[in-house]
């Protein structure tokens, strides 16, 4: 079967920002009535925050504190860089003037998981060790200047017969996970045409990156222009 | 029997016995929220009586408490409702009011309206300012926070829209508050107080109040800087006491704001267990009062207040911190009354200004039970057609040019 001939901007592949994500102490677990899989570390500090009570995909959020005293102090450090004390001013500055609520806050990882996982919503963290059946777990990515990760093995995506009968292409932007080990565990689509995204996502999933040091979030671009 | 149980809770506090918790319940489905606050505190001053106590023989008229209920009604709507009261020497005097009153609707993080009794985003404390469980200082900078002049600036019956946009480039981001409505002071408050010592008496003082704020979250991590602004159109209305004719008795009063805005800048910085803060405000007041349709004087008073100060927390349950405040008040009145209020507008003079250094040390005895020591050492004391915390009734020998305080303040939240 002949390949199609696709086009990729910039050499087949656009990586826009890489993104790392945060390797941690901690794990950040969500209802399943939340939709993301992965969520930025500057919006899981805004709901934390009580500052954002929905994600851009309309799933609503509250947060969930876990009282033992190392998983939630490692909490802190790794994402809201904020001490114990000013969280709970700041906590009390929201309940006192009528602009928000004290989260609820649970004795155990246990006790977290349970809550989580019957109330719509909710967005806690568990130690990484932490048994989370019933819950999903979100990655966590924060923006970073570090290298991309190298691409060492690369599947063209194939171009749906009928788009291209029809002269359809575009962009598609894909949110892809990367394991330490370079395996793409997880593609999402961010936009583009749905059926272009299907065939690019089931292309990515098959691609191997180099062995990095964490997981990683990229985002990658793929143009299909049929001759 | 009172003072065996009161001895008895005090040292269930100590053991550890007894502790205080909010307290939340289900109504229809739904999270309810209970929290509440009270404090005590006791003033002495070697010189002068100070906030309208007889704090020169020592004053423990100085309480406050309050408690709020609240819920999420939806995913963006929220309601709630505190209610305060506060003795303060002559002021307040235990008269309890509806503190806030809110409905909050979210529509986006971006932007939200919030309607009822709403309490006023003034600066970095303006709406915190009876929250001592929230920070280090017994007494916040006066220049700034006056305590007497809550009423002035705590709340307004209207509406606000307010939200937090963040910026692009990784520059942090701008949280904005714009609100309008009605203020409406107690008779209680400092201002009346201190008109009463010329013989004017306000039945009720209020009304338009509008302004802004904008506050950046700068990338820079613990730094925030912003900018506040207030437009007010006051009227008071009373009685006096015409001190040329005594004898007509009580004759209706007014007074009217011609101009009446307030300017707020300030920035804060918290690096680890050191918080900084500094602000100043401009306050201008040009008001004319009548006596029915005739003039009784004009006047113009420009206040102006900053601080910086700087708190850390030693360890878990101790805090220490310093603040170093200057007030300034210049007035000028003009018309038939002119004589009863001599120009002020030096203000190097000691009754045009107050600076004041503080310092104060804070232990948290129990996670909801904290105690506070704190020493004022003032120089001047600003009696003016505007108050700050010096008034004739209770120093009628006079005002010496500084005054000492000690400030012991302790209290509870929940």
């Amino acid at each position: 079967m002949k390949c199609p001939k696709v086009h990729l901007v910039a050499a087949g592949l656009m990586i826009f920002v890489p993104l790392n994500a945060v390797a941690s102490d901690v794990k950040v677990i969500a209802n399943a009535s939340v939709k993301a899989d992965t969520i930025s570390a500057a919006d899981l500090k805004r709901v934390f925050l009580e500052e954002k009570n929905s994600l851009a995909d309309g799933s609503h959020v509250e947060p969930v504190l876990d009282k033992d005293r190392q998983v939630h102090a490692a909490f802190l450090q790794e994402y809201l860089g904020m001490s114990e004390d000013d969280l709970q001013a700041y906590y009390r500055t929201l309940v006192f003037t009528g602009r928000g609520s004290m989260p609820k806050a649970l004795g155990s990882d246990a006790e977290v998981v349970a809550y989580v996982a019957r109330t719509r919503g909710a967005v806690g963290y568990v130690s990484s060790a932490a048994n989370t059946e019933g819950v999903k777990a979100l990655a966590i990515w924060t923006p970073s200047n570090s290298a991309e990760r190298k691409l060492i093995t690369r599947v063209e995506p194939d171009y749906p017969e009928a788009l291209k009968r029809l002269n359809i292409g575009g962009t598609v932007r894909l949110q892809v996970s990367i394991s330490a080990k370079g395996n793409v565990e997880n593609v999402e689509l961010l936009g583009g045409n749905p059926i272009l995204g299907e065939s690019a996502a089931a292309a990515v999933k098959k691609w191997v990156y180099a062995a990095g040091r964490s997981r990683t979030v990229a985002e990658v671009s793929i143009s299909f222009r049929g001759h | 029997m009172h003072r065996r149980i009161a001895g008895l809770v005090f040292a269930c506090f100590c053991a550890g016995q007894l502790t205080l918790q909010a307290e939340d319940f289900k109504l229809l489905d739904r999270n309810v929220e209970i929290h509440g606050f009270a404090s005590q505190g006791f003033i002495y001053t070697n010189t002068n009586n100070w906030l309208t106590m007889n704090t020169s023989q020592g004053s423990a008229a100085f309480t406050d408490f309050g408690f709020n209920v609240s819920t999420s009604v939806t995913d963006k709507l929220r309601v709630g409702a505190q209610f305060y009261d506060r003795n303060l020497g002559h002021l307040g005097q235990y008269h309890p009011s509806l503190d806030w009153a809110v409905v909050d609707y979210r529509f986006k993080s971006w932007f939200g309206v919030r309607g009822g009794k709403v309490k006023t985003t003034l600066g970095l404390y303006n709406d915190t300012q009876d929250l001592d469980f929230l920070r280090t200082f017994a007494l916040l900078p006066q220049s700034i926070y006056p305590t007497d002049l809550r009423d002035a600036t705590i709340a307004h019956l209207g509406g606000d829209v307010h939200g937090r946009l963040p910026l692009k480039h990784g520059l942090g981001n701008l949280a904005y508050t714009a609100y309008a409505g009605h203020r409406s002071d107690s008779i209680y408050s400092g201002y009346e107080y201190l008109a009463s010592s010329y013989k004017l008496y306000y039945s009720r003082m209020g009304g338009l109040q509008y302004g802004g704020d904008l506050r950046w979250n700068t990338p820079l991590k613990g730094l925030l800087i912003g900018a506040s602004r207030m437009n007010e159109d006051l009227t008071g209305k009373g009685t006096f006491i015409n001190p040329f004719n005594p004898d007509a008795g009580l004759l209706p009063e007014s007074g009217h704001s011609k101009a009446d805005w307030t300017n707020q800048f300030y920035g804060e910085h918290t690096v680890g267990k050191l918080r900084i803060d500094s602000e100043y405000r401009r306050f201008l007041h040009d008001e004319r009062d009548h006596s029915g349709v005739t003039l009784l004087f004009e006047n113009v008073t420009d206040v102006r207040g900053w601080y910086v100060s700087g708190a850390y927390r030693v360890m878990k349950r101790l805090a220490l911190g310093s603040y170093y405040s200057r007030y300034s008040v210049t007035s000028v009145t003009r018309g038939p009354f002119a004589l009863l209020f001599p120009p002020q507008t030096d203000t190097s003079q000691p009754a045009n200004h107050i600076y004041d250094k503080v310092i104060t040390a804070r232990v948290d005895l129990k996670k909801f039970w904290d105690v506070k020591v704190e020493g004022h050492f003032m120089n001047g004391y600003a009696y003016s057609t505007y108050p700050d915390g010096f008034y004739p009734q209770v120093n009628p020998q006079g005002f010496k040019p500084n005054t000492n305080a000690l400030v012991i303040k302790t209290g509870v939240n929940f």
